[in-house]
C-alpha cells in the first residue's frame, strides 16, 4: 500500500498539465487534428456553442449509446441547430479507442456518426488539459467560451441500453437551455464510464 | 464444482479466456426459519482484471446483484469489503479488486417458512471487469438449499476471509483528526504501531466531487473533497488489514451495520421547543427538587421588598442558569472542535466530581438544619439587607448555576431527542438549543419575579419559614444519597465509606465553625475554632479521599445475569439469531435506576426474556466509554436512559426513556 500511495504521490506530482477547467470559467484553447488531417482550434467556433464528447469506441459506455443511436441522434439534433460537435479520443497508441486518421474515419462513417469532426489527440495533452478521465464524458462551451457544463451523458450509470429511454439527458437538457438563453440548470455531473486510455 | 453450499456458477468468456467465474455460496448448510443467513456472490476474476467497489472511482462501475428470492425473503446490501486502490496512467484512480472477491449478503427467510422440499435464491448479477479495457458481464445464478431446524456453517474461512475485510461501522481504536485547509480535508490517525499502513477510500455521494487521496506522511491523508466526508479507513495490508467507516465532523453522523434509524430530521423549531419543554420539566426532576427550597426561600425572602429588586433576583437567577448551560455550550462545541466526544452530564463520570458536589450538598443541608450559618452574599440577612441589592444579585446569579448544575444528568425525554438533534449541528444551533433549555427552566422563576403580584400567593415570611428551611435539608440530604449511590457504582461500598468518613469530619468542621465562630465569640476562641476546623477538614481529606478513597474499585451486584456491552458481542450475538435487549444506563442517571428498579429488575420481566431466550446486555456508562457514546450516536442519542431490542430478523425497537413494567413486558411478548 505505501508502495501505490508513493506511486500515486509521484503521478499526481509528474502529470505536467494539470486540469484547469472549471465551470464557469473559460474553455482552454486547443488544436487537434481530424481524420482527414485538418487542423480545428477551439477558437475557430467563437461564438457558437461547442459540445465536446469524449470517445473510445471500444468502450462498453460508449458502445451503450452508439448501438442504440443515442450518441448520432444526439449529435445530428445539435448540428441541425448550428452547435459544433467534436468528438475527441485521447486514446494513446497501442491502447483501446486509438485509431489512425485513415481508420478512424471509416470508423465514424461504420457508426453513423454525425459530429461535425473527430479529434485525434494521440499524445493526451488535450484530454489532460480538460481533465478528462473517462469515456463518454461531456463538455459544454457556450458562444463566448465559457464552460457551461461538465459530466456525464446522463443521469443512468450502466452500460445496458435499455436504460437510455428512461435516463436524463444532461447534453440535451443544457443545449435546449442554452438557445433559450437560459443558463445551464445541471452545471457539473460525475461522468461515468471507462477510463481514458492515457500512455503509460 | 459438487461442494456444499455453492450454486450453480457461470462465467464471463472475453477471446477465449474466462474472465470472471461467478457463483452464489451460502454460509449454512440449510435454511433455518426466521434466522438470517449470509449468501455472498463470489467472484474469481482471471490475472490482472478486477472488479470495482461500492464506489468506483474515477472510471468502472460497481457490481449490482438482482435478488429473486421467494415469497417472504429479504435481502439486505451488499456489505462491501474494503478495496485496492488502482492508478492508471493519466491519474486516474479506482477502487476495486482483483483475483477474488466475496459480496457477501444477510438473507433473512420468513419465520413461518415451511417447505419439504429446498428452497431455491435466484440473483443476477452484473459487473464491469477490466484490465486496460473493459467488458460488462452479468449471470444468471442459482443457490439451492434445503430447509430444516438446525443449519451448520458452509464455508466458513471464505466467508470469515472476506468478513474480516468487511468496514465496521464503530470507531476505530485510533485518534482521528480531521482537518480543512480550503478544499482538502486532511485525516491524521494517532495511535498506529510502526509502519502500520493507512488507506483511505471515499465513498462519494452522488455528484459529489471527491479527488484522489494523497499520502502526507506514515499518519496523515489529505483528500481534495466539497462538503461532508464518507468513506472507509484501512489499517495494516493485505489479509491482517482492518477497516473502519470513517467520517469527519461536518458530517451528519449515518448509522451503517447497526441497523439503526437514523436520527430524525427534526425541524429546528421543534427542537428548540422541546428544549424549552425539557427545561421546564427539569424543575420536577428529583435531582433539581432539592435546590428549589433554597430557591423559594430566596424568593420568600425577597417577598417583603422592593417589587422591582425581586424582579432583578429573579433575572439575576435566570442569569445564572443561561450562564451555566452556554458556558457548556461553550464548552460543548470547543471540545466538538478537538474531537472528543462530548456528552450530556459528562461531569457525573468523573467520581472526584461526585465527591465535591457531595460535600457541597452536604454542607447546605447542614446549613439549612442550623448546625452553622453562612454569612454568604445572596443570603438576606438584616446586615446585607441594608448593605444594598448588589451582594443580594451575585447570590441569585449563583444560586441559578447550582440549580442548572444539579439538573445536568437527568436527561428527560424531550431533552433526549433535542439534544441528539442539537450535537450534530452548528455552534449557532448548539447554543440556540442550550439557550431554549436555560429558559425553560428559568420560566417559572422569571414569571414569579416579574409578576411580583403572584407572589401574593406565596406564604408571608413567619416564624414557620425556619421551620421550612430545615425540613428543605432533607431533599438535600437525599440529594446527597443518590450521589452516594453513583460513588457506590464508582468506587464501591469502600469508597462510600471513606467519602462518609471525610463528611464526617467536614460536619465536626461545619459545627466547629458555627459553635464558636458567631459574632459575639471572643477572638481568640474563634482563631482556635477555625484553626480546628481546617485541621479536621484537611486530615480527612487527606486520609480518608487522599488515601483511602483514592484506591478504591467498584463493585456491582444485580439480580439479572447482565451481559457487558460491545459491539462486536452485540453483533456475534445478531449473527448467531439471538434477541438482544440493550439498557443503556448510568449510576449517576436517576432515571436509569428509577427504570431498571420498577420496569426492567421485575419477576415478570425477569421471567419472560429467559422464556424468550433473549440476552439482557447492559451498556454501563457510569464511566466515560467512547464505545457505548458511539453506539448512542448511531442513534442520534447523546444521554441515558437508552432502551434497544434487537430481535433477530426485524428493525431494532426503541423504548421510551420513561419505563412502565408494562411496556418492557409487551415488548417482549411481540417478540418471534
Amino acid at each position: 500500500m505505501k508502495k501505490l500511495l508513493t506511486l500515486a504521490l509521484a503521478l499526481a506530482v509528474s502529470t505536467a498539465a494539470y486540469a484547469q477547467v472549471e465551470v464557469g470559467k473559460p474553455a482552454p484553447n486547443f488544436t487537434l487534428k481530424d481524420c482527414s488531417g485538418k487542423e480545428h482550434s477551439l477558437t475557430d467556433f467563437k461564438g457558437k456553442t461547442v459540445v465536446l464528447e469524449w470517445v473510445n469506441h471500444g468502450c462498453p459506455f460508449v458502445v451503450k449509446h452508439y448501438s442504440a443511436g443515442n450518441m448520432q441522434k444526439l449529435q445530428k439534433d445539435a448540428t441541425d441547430k448550428g452547435v459544433v460537435w467534436l468528438s475527441v479520443c485521447s486514446s494513446a497508441p497501442g491502447k483501446q479507442g486509438h485509431m489512425a486518421a485513415a481508420d478512424a474515419g471509416k470508423k465514424c462513417a461504420e457508426v453513423g456518426s454525425n459530429a461535425t469532426a473527430y479529434l485525434l489527440d494521440e499524445d493526451g495533452k488535450v484530454g489532460q488539459l480538460y481533465g478528462a478521465k473517462r469515456t463518454p464524458e461531456m463538455y459544454v462551451v457556450n458562444a463566448d467560451g465559457i464552460l457551461v457544463y461538465h459530466g456525464a451523458i446522463d443521469d443512468k450509470k450502466s452500460t445496458d441500453s435499455a436504460d437510455i429511454a428512461g435516463a436524463k439527458n444532461f447534453i440535451a437538457t443544457a443545449l435546449e437551455e442554452l438557445a433559450a438563453g437560459k443558463s445551464v440548470s445541471t452545471p457539473k455531473t460525475e461522468a461515468y464510464g471507462c477510463s481514458v486510455k492515457y500512455a503509460n | 464444482m459438487a461442494l456444499l453450499g455453492i450454486g450453480v456458477g457461470r462465467g464471463q468468456e472475453f477471446e477465449g479466456k474466462r474472465l470472471v467465474a461467478a457463483s452464489l455460496v451460502s454460509s449454512a448448510s440449510a435454511i433455518v426459519p426466521g434466522k438470517p443467513f449470509e449468501v455472498g456472490l463470489l467472484l474469481e476474476m482471471a490475472s490482472g482484471w478486477h472488479t470495482y467497489w461500492e464506489y468506483s472511482g474515477d472510471a468502472g462501475l460497481p457490481t449490482r446483484i438482482a435478488w429473486t428470492l421467494p415469497e417472504g425473503f429479504v435481502a439486505g446490501p451488499i456489505q462491501w469489503p474494503a478495496p485496492e486502490a488502482k492508478v492508471e496512467p493519466g491519474d486516474i484512480l479506482t477502487y476495486a479488486y482483483g483475483d477474488q472477491v466475496l459480496l457477501i449478503t444477510t438473507i433473512v427467510p420468513p419465520p413461518d417458512l415451511v417447505a419439504s422440499s429446498p428452497v431455491t435464491l435466484k440473483a443476477k448479477a452484473s459487473w464491469l471487469v477490466c484490465l486496460e479495457i473493459c467488458i460488462p458481464g452479468s449471470a444468471d445464478l442459482e443457490l439451492s438449499l434445503p430447509v430444516g431446524a438446525a443449519s451448520q456453517p458452509e464455508n466458513a474461512s471464505l466467508f470469515d476471509k472476506f468478513r474480516a475485510q468487511i468496514p465496521s461501522p464503530e470507531n476505530p481504536p485510533y485518534s482521528l483528526a480531521w482537518a480543512r485547509t480550503g478544499g482538502d480535508l486532511t485525516l491524521t490517525v494517532g495511535g498506529l504501531a510502526a509502519g502500520e499502513a493507512i488507506s483511505l477510500f471515499p465513498l462519494a455521494a452522488p455528484n459529489q466531487e471527491v479527488g484522489h487521496p494523497k499520502s502526507l506522511g506514515a499518519d496523515s491523508v489529505k483528500i481534495p473533497v466539497a462538503g461532508p466526508f464518507r468513506g472507509v479507513l484501512s489499517i495494516g495490508e493485505g489479509a491482517l488489514r482492518r477497516s473502519w467507516y470513517v467520517e469527519d465532523g461536518a458530517s451528519q453522523p449515518t448509522p451503517v451495520t447497526l441497523a439503526a434509524p437514523a436520527p430524525a430530521t427534526t425541524g429546528l423549531w421543534t427542537a428548540l421547543l422541546y428544549g424549552l419543554l425539557g427545561g421546564l420539566i427539569l424543575n420536577l426532576m428529583p435531582c433539581v427538587l432539592p435546590v428549589i427550597s433554597l430557591k423559594i426561600f430566596g424568593f420568600m425572602k425577597q417577598a417583603g421588598e422592593d417589587p422591582r429588586k425581586i424582579l432583578i433576583h429573579g433575572l439575576a437567577f435566570m442569569a445564572g442558569i443561561f450562564a451555566w448551560f452556554l458556558g457548556l455550550a461553550i464548552l460543548v462545541i470547543a471540545l466538538r472542535a478537538g474531537g472528543a466526544e462530548v456528552t450530556w452530564a459528562f461531569q457525573f463520570q468523573n467520581p472526584w466530581f461526585n465527591v465535591a458536589i457531595g460535600s457541597v450538598v452536604f454542607v447546605f443541608a447542614l446549613n439549612l438544619f442550623g448546625v452553622f450559618e453562612i454569612v454568604l452574599p445572596g443570603q438576606a440577612s438584616t446586615a446585607l439587607e441594608s448593605a444594598g441589592s448588589t451582594g443580594g444579585l451575585a447570590g441569585s446569579f449563583f444560586q441559578g448555576i447550582f440549580a442548572t448544575l444539579l439538573a445536568t444528568p437527568c436527561t428527560a425525554p424531550f431533552l433526549g431527542t433535542a439534544l441528539g438533534f442539537a450535537f450534530g449541528q452548528s455552534a449557532v444551533v448548539i447554543l440556540a438549543m442550550f439557550a431554549s433549555v436555560a429558559t425553560g427552566m428559568a420560566l417559572p422563576y422569571l414569571l414569579l419575579s416579574a409578576k411580583p403580584g403572584w407572589m401574593k400567593f406565596l406564604p408571608r415570611p413567619g416564624a414557620w419559614m425556619e421551620r421550612l428551611k430545615q425540613f428543605m435539608g432533607f431533599p438535600l440530604l437525599a440529594t446527597l444519597l443518590w450521589i452516594l449511590s453513583i460513588l457506590g457504582g464508582q468506587r464501591g461500598v469502600d469508597g462510600v465509606l471513606w467519602f462518609g468518613c471525610f463528611l464526617l469530619s467536614l460536619a465536626f468542621a461545619c459545627w466547629l465553625y458555627g459553635s464558636f465562630c458567631g459574632p459575639l465569640a471572643k477572638v481568640r476562641t474563634q482563631v482556635i475554632a477555625l484553626a480546628l476546623a481546617v485541621l479536621s477538614i484537611s486530615a480527612g481529606g487527606w486520609f480518608f479521599l487522599g488515601e483511602k478513597f483514592a484506591s478504591g474499585q467498584s463493585d456491582k451486584a444485580d439480580e439479572i445475569a447482565w451481559v457487558a456491552f460491545s459491539a462486536q458481542k452485540l453483533q456475534a450475538l445478531r449473527e448467531s439469531g439471538q434477541t438482544v435487549f440493550v439498557d443503556f444506563t448510568a449510576d449517576w442517571c436517576i432515571t436509569c435506576k428509577f427504570n431498571e428498579r420498577t420496569a426492567i429488575n421485575t419477576p415478570a420481566v425477569r421471567e419472560l426474556l429467559t422464556s424468550r431466550g433473549v440476552v439482557p446486555m447492559k451498556a454501563d456508562w457510569t464511566n466515560a466509554n467512547p464505545e457505548i457514546t458511539a453506539a448512542l450516536k448511531a442513534f442520534g442519542r447523546v444521554g441515558v436512559p437508552f432502551y434497544v431490542i434487537y430481535s433477530a430478523d426485524a428493525e431494532p425497537i426503541v423504548l421510551p426513556e420513561l419505563l412502565t413494567e408494562a411496556i418492557v413486558l409487551e415488548a417482549l411478548k411481540k417478540l418471534p
